[in-house]
């Protein structure tokens, strides 16, 4: 014991950062870490694994000083300090690049390399030559190729991150946190981002590297350290775990809460999506020759990693604001593309949004008035040209009483609701609208468990009553559980299609998930049921 | 007692505060300038209702012009009430109330028309041109995304010097030293309960319309995605509601309030047309709108408000040594602290921790037994 | 109409351009400073009636023109500062708290002036030629013919206006202050996330575009109408809103698009005192020619996007 407590006595030595028993509890009582402990050592590519959620991004905003831990100590070169801002941790030499980055688009790479920090020529004026010689300068020892004088607005996303970089490097960082910094860029640019990185590292920069791209992983980092669920799974070295192993810990399911159903006999297709593929504004591909369909009384779950083209996949079946490049959409036979969601809805779709903030309710506006939103047109609440107030009060103190809401009344602002509240308000809307298709997008994330349980109940009940069910959901739990069969989106392209998802393990839809694994086109073809 | 409940009373303590702040700001302005600050304060705050000659009684006569100087700016706070709660800050009231006006009063000169009829045919006309004008504003937004706003403060001036424009060269009566039409034939007029006040049944149509617009807006599927547009544009894409046909509605909407408002006033109040300015009615609706909270059914308490303060700065400009023009400086004060959202943050989140603790103690009271 | 022409293709027509560019660019220049640090201030308008009467009577006090812009700009900052105040530190909207302003500047001004000096209307019985912005020759200038008739002989605030252009497109670019004001204006988060007060650089942007605005103002109490009357910016700042617009946010696109305005409002004076044109029609021009700006501005500008983005993801347009 003594020996081995010697040993890492010596191991902390070398440590640059120590988190100890962090734990983080959100003002609105959201654990994102409990009893967490990390560390980092000098000079190493470390990664932080996790799933969405895990409370990777929560444990390093509380390195890099955006959030205070609400127990547990930071140590920072073997001395204990207290991180309150951001201004703190670039002090202590941490530098952070944020997935968004972080630049002023209309100014040049060099004034946003030095804004906040620029050269003064004659007391007033910004001595542009010394803010471009340093940027050159800053530049050239790291071999990042980035022209100083270009606006941010015109330059590539590979090159933005350079400069995010070489910002952090410029104030003086040593140790670098990146948040999943290839979530946007492209496979030439990944190549070169780890080759400054390595450069890097030689020179005796320590990188934190927050990813779940496992090939990235394994192809770059010294050592890792995984998270679920808040917790910490343990800290690898990279060359002793293999990727199957990775993937069991990360992917992984804590709690279940089984929901009875009895086997789906699915009928006719509702949803049909032939070659869906779709490029954001920044060029890269999200969807990738997509093809699916979703049969009445079936409930089809789509899994994988965020970011992997699910929320494009959603935005473009309802119409959000995006539009495919190419690709069919069909609803009971009829072409969808380019309708509006009044058309939409009226031919039966209901969507149960990702972010219900944003589109699901107006936070301002009564329960009533939320959970009727989609019917106020119709007749049957209207007497000519006045509301039928007697009808829209009693369908929505139905609704109300139905799914569980808890409120004060049906004039409650919703913006007064718990979010599982919330929630359910928006679920209300969108199940009781006699739906033929229903796209359930993270259809209970972030909410308490009883609500989860109602909602998911719901969607059961609702797809065994005969309502095609698109399920989209990060938790894995959730999207085993309740789906019938599954696909697996990996990079904008299904990887996987399970007929049965009875038979699956964590560890296969880590697998897949993580792109260790991809079937063949021919049992990818089935989800077409052609 | 509930959250909800300590928020309308805090709402409530809020609008007090905002208006107090005014009047302390009034009152300040009249200790600076005024030799008699109390008589001036007197005058401004009770003699729009008291008379003070040698006992103090009620005046009902101020009562009543003060009702009619209601009239105009109840229906430009309607229009308003209605545009900004789309979120459309569209400020065309201004230009609306002249041209409603100018349409009505050509209507009441020169189309003859059976008594009854006539006012209600005028007021007609002066809707429908005015909804046509703000179609101007409502479609470059929809179809271009141009400001409302800016391209509505334009739209003032142009209306103005069009409206000048044919007064002066086409329908000017010449045998007049001022610049003005020819007299409204008397089937036009819009009669009057209390002539000495020129209080008319203007004031009985404008509560009417408060009642219809609250209708508009709260009981119909119309008004609803009006609001809802307001709330949250998103949200109301999302839910299937008519985005664009919206955003045009409640600007045609709010711009045939301000012509009826226009014309109403005109008809009722003068016999002939002789506005060679902005009248200012449409500001003043935006103040009211604003007391109002955009809903309609407080916009003749809040044009009741304005009005009596105005009648009050009419009345210490008369009797003390004070521009009757304070009014302004009051109504902007009372702008800026009533649309404040942080005014008293940290009052009402005061009341917020003590409501969630009395109700922690409650749940825990309930558990116990 | 060959005659009218050559009314126009005169120098004094020209002159006229520039005189009356003058406040609608300071005014203009005001908004784009609020601009980049992103907030709108339409309460330029009532800044420019405050400015204008603290200009004109400061100068009536002390007999001095300078003292008199100065105290316009001192003014016009302040309001600008109180905008921010309002709009920033208590939360009322904006748009809202410019409205206030604007009502100020309209009824409250008229107020103030009865308060201080017990005048109704106008201040023209005030005025004496040392509280009037001097004109200046320019030495060399003066002497060439046509060029110096145009560029010589204008008030000192004139030529500040059109050199503010130069100084404050310097400031936006070139020093640390007009970076920070850009980045806060632009990506709030990217400043606060390197140590650039938000709220700071917004104060300072409102309150320099109030005192660009002032300046405005006391042009046109002390040089333009050589008195401060009531109405008499009569929309200037509202102008100034759409020139900013059109101007694409940038000084040298503010001051062409003052100078549009400028030349329609010069020509429409110039028609005004034609028999046969309707005066009151020939004022509207000008505004009317705004709204179509506005309107061919906001035009091109989603041509402009559609094109990018036909570039960019050439498939989803067909």
């Amino acid at each position: 014991m003594d020996q081995s407590g010697a040993a890492r006595a010596a191991m902390e030595e070398q440590d640059v950062v120590v988190m100890r028993g962090i734990t983080k509890i959100y003002a609105n009582g959201i654990v994102a870490n409990k009893d967490v402990d990390f560390s980092v050592r000098k000079g190493e590519i470390h990664a932080l694994m996790g799933e969405n959620g895990a409370g990777k991004s929560t444990l390093m905003k509380m390195l890099f000083g955006m959030e205070q831990p609400t127990s547990g100590e930071i140590l920072v070169d073997g001395r204990q300090i207290a991180l309150t801002s951001p201004n703190v941790a670039i002090a202590h030499g941490i530098g952070m690049v944020h997935q968004h980055f972080m630049l002023v688009p209309s100014l040049t790479v060099a004034e946003n390399i030095v804004l906040g920090i620029a050269p003064r020529k004659g007391g007033v004026f910004v001595d542009m030559q010394k803010a471009l010689s340093l940027t050159r300068k800053y530049a050239q020892e790291f071999n990042f190729n980035v022209d100083p004088n270009a606006k941010v607005m015109d330059i590539p996303v590979g090159m933005k991150q350079k400069v995010e970089i070489l910002k952090a490097l410029v104030r003086g960082a040593k140790i670098l946190i990146l948040d999943e910094p290839t979530a946007v860029l492209t496979t030439q640019e990944t190549t070169e981002l780890f080759r400054e990185l390595i450069n890097l590292k030689k020179q005796g920069y320590t990188i934190i590297f927050i990813s779940h791209k496992l090939r990235e992983i394994m192809q770059i980092t010294d050592r890792l350290t995984i998270l679920r669920g808040g917790r910490s799974m343990g800290v690898y070295n990279t060359r002793e775990v293999t990727e199957q192993e990775i993937s069991r810990l990360m992917v992984g399911r804590d709690v279940v809460l089984s929901v009875q159903k009895e086997p789906a006999k699915p009928t006719q297709t509702v949803l049909s999506v032939r070659g869906l593929s779709y490029t954001n504004d920044w060029n890269r591909k999200m969807l990738d020759g997509v093809s699916f369909s979703v049969r009445k009384g079936e409930i089809l779950g789509v899994a994988g990693v965020e970011g992997n083209g699910q929320r494009e996949l959603v935005d473009i079946l309802f119409g959000l604001g995006r539009r495919p490049d190419t690709g069919e959409i069909t609803v009971n036979g009829k072409p969808i593309v380019g309708l509006g969601q009044d058309k939409l809805r009226a031919m039966g779709i209901s969507l149960v949004p990702e972010d219900r903030m944003i589109y699901g309710i107006a936070a301002n506006a009564t329960i009533e008035e939320n959970v009727t939103s989609d019917r106020v047109q119709k007749k049957e609440f209207n007497h000519g040209p006045l509301f039928n107030m007697k009808a829209l009060h009693k369908e929505s103190d139905r609704l109300i009483e139905e799914f569980q809401v808890l409120c004060s009344s049906r004039a409650q602002k919703v913006g007064m609701l718990s979010g599982g509240n919330i929630q359910k308000v928006v679920v209300a809307r969108e199940f009781s609208s006699n739906p033929t298709l229903i796209i359930a997008d993270q259809p209970t994330r972030g909410i308490d468990v009883g609500a989860t349980e109602f909602i998911r109940k719901e969607l059961v009940r609702l797809s065994r009553a005969g309502a095609a069910v698109l399920l989209v959901s990060a938790d894995l739990n959730e999207v085993m559980e309740l789906s019938d069969s599954l696909i697996i989106l990996h990079n904008g392209k299904i990887a996987a299609y399970f007929e049965d998802t009875s038979v699956l393990t964590d560890e296969i839809m880590g697998e897949y998930m993580l792109g260790l694994k991809k079937q063949d086109d021919a049992q990818i073809g089935r989800v077409c049921h052609e | 007692m509930n959250n909800r409940r300590r928020m309308t009373l805090f709402n409530l303590i809020r609008g007090c505060a905002a208006i107090l702040m005014a009047l302390l700001v009034a009152a300040i302005l009249i200790f600076i300038s005024c030799d008699e600050p109390w008589l001036a304060l007197r005058y401004l705050i009770l003699s729009p209702v008291l008379d003070f000659k040698e006992t103090i009684s009620f005046n009902a006569m101020s009562l009543y012009t003060i009702f009619g100087n209601m009239i105009p700016i109840m229906f430009t706070g309607l229009g308003v009430c209605v545009m900004f709660s789309a979120n459309e800050f569209n400020c065309g009231g201004e230009g609306c109330v002249m041209v409603g006006a100018f349409v009505a009063s050509l209507c009441a000169i020169y189309i003859p028309m059976p008594g009854f009829l006539h006012p209600l045919f005028c007021v007609l006309v002066a809707m429908l041109v005015c909804g046509a004008i703000m179609l101007i504003p409502a479609l470059l937004k929809v179809k271009l995304g141009a400001s409302e706003m800016v391209c509505t403060l334009m739209l003032n001036y142009v209306l103005l010097y069009i409206v000048k424009h044919f007064l002066t060269n086409v329908f000017a009566d010449r045998s007049r030293g001022q610049t003005q039409t020819l007299r409204f034939l008397d089937t036009a007029q819009i009669p009057s309960i209390v002539v000495r006040a020129k209080l008319t049944w203007g004031f009985f149509i404008a509560i009417a319309c408060a009642a219809l617009i609250w209708l508009f807006m709260y009981r119909t599927r119309w008004g609803y995605t009006i609001r809802m547009l307001g709330v949250n544009k998103l949200f109301s894409g999302y839910s299937g509601l008519k985005v664009g046909g919206t955003v045009v509605l409640a600007q045609v909407v709010g711009g045939m309030l301000s012509g009826m408002g226009g014309s109403i006033e005109m008809l009722g109040r003068y016999t002939s047309f002789k506005w060679n300015s902005l009248p200012g009615y449409g500001w003043d609706g935006m103040t009211v709108a604003i007391l109002a909270k955009n809903n309609p059914a407080f916009v003749p308490l809040a044009a009741f408000f304005i009005a009596y303060l105005d009648r009050g700065c009419q009345l210490m400009a008369t009797y003390c040594d004070i521009s009757s023009n304070m009014i302004d400086i009051i109504q902007a004060v009372i702008f800026l602290f009533f649309a404040a959202e942080q005014f008293l943050a940290g009052y009402r989140q005061k009341l917020v921790v003590k409501g969630a603790r009395e109700e922690l103690l409650a749940a825990e009271g309930g558990a116990r037994a | 109409m060959s005659d009218f022409l050559s009314m126009l293709w005169q120098t004094a027509f020209f002159f006229s351009i520039l005189r009356i560019t003058a406040p609608i660019l300071f005014a203009a220049l005001g908004a784009v400073v609020s601009e980049k640090a992103g907030c709108s201030n339409i309460g330029l308008e009532g800044i420019m009636m405050i400015s204008a009467l603290f200009g004109a009577l400061s100068s009536y006090w002390t007999q001095s023109w300078l003292v008199g812009v100065l105290a316009a700009m001192l003014v016009g900052a302040l309001v600008g500062f109180m905008i921010g105040f309002f709009a920033l530190k208590l939360k009322t909207d904006i748009i809202l708290a410019g409205i206030a302003v604007n009502m100020i500047g309209d009824g409250g001004t008229q107020f103030l002036l009865y308060l201080f000096t017990g005048m109704s209307g106008n201040t023209s019985g005030l005025t004496t030629a040392k509280m009037l912005i001097p004109t200046v020759k320019i030495p060399l200038l003066d002497k060439i013919p046509v060029l110096g008739e145009i560029f010589s002989g204008h008030a000192v605030l004139t030529y500040v206006a059109f050199l503010m252009v130069l100084l404050l497109w310097i400031m936006l670019q070139k020093t640390p202050l007009g970076l920070n004001i850009r980045a806060v204006g632009e990506n709030p988060n990217a400043a606060s996330s390197v140590g650039v007060s938000v709220l700071r650089y917004k104060y300072i942007a409102l309150s320099m575009g109030g005192a660009l605005a002032g300046l405005g103002g006391a042009f046109m109490s002390m040089y333009y109408s050589q008195s401060w009357n009531v109405n008499m910016v009569a929309g200037r700042g509202f102008i100034a809103l759409a020139a900013e617009a059109m101007g694409n946010h940038t000084p040298l696109g503010a001051m062409l698009s003052s100078m549009l305005f400028g030349l329609a409002q010069a020509v429409s004076i110039k028609v005004a005192g034609l028999p046969g044109f309707s005066s009151d029609l020939v004022s509207a021009i000008p505004y009317a020619i705004t709204i179509l700006g506005l309107a061919i501005y906001a035009a091109m500008r989603i041509s402009r996007a559609k094109s990018v983005h036909r570039i960019r993801v050439p498939k989803a347009m067909r």
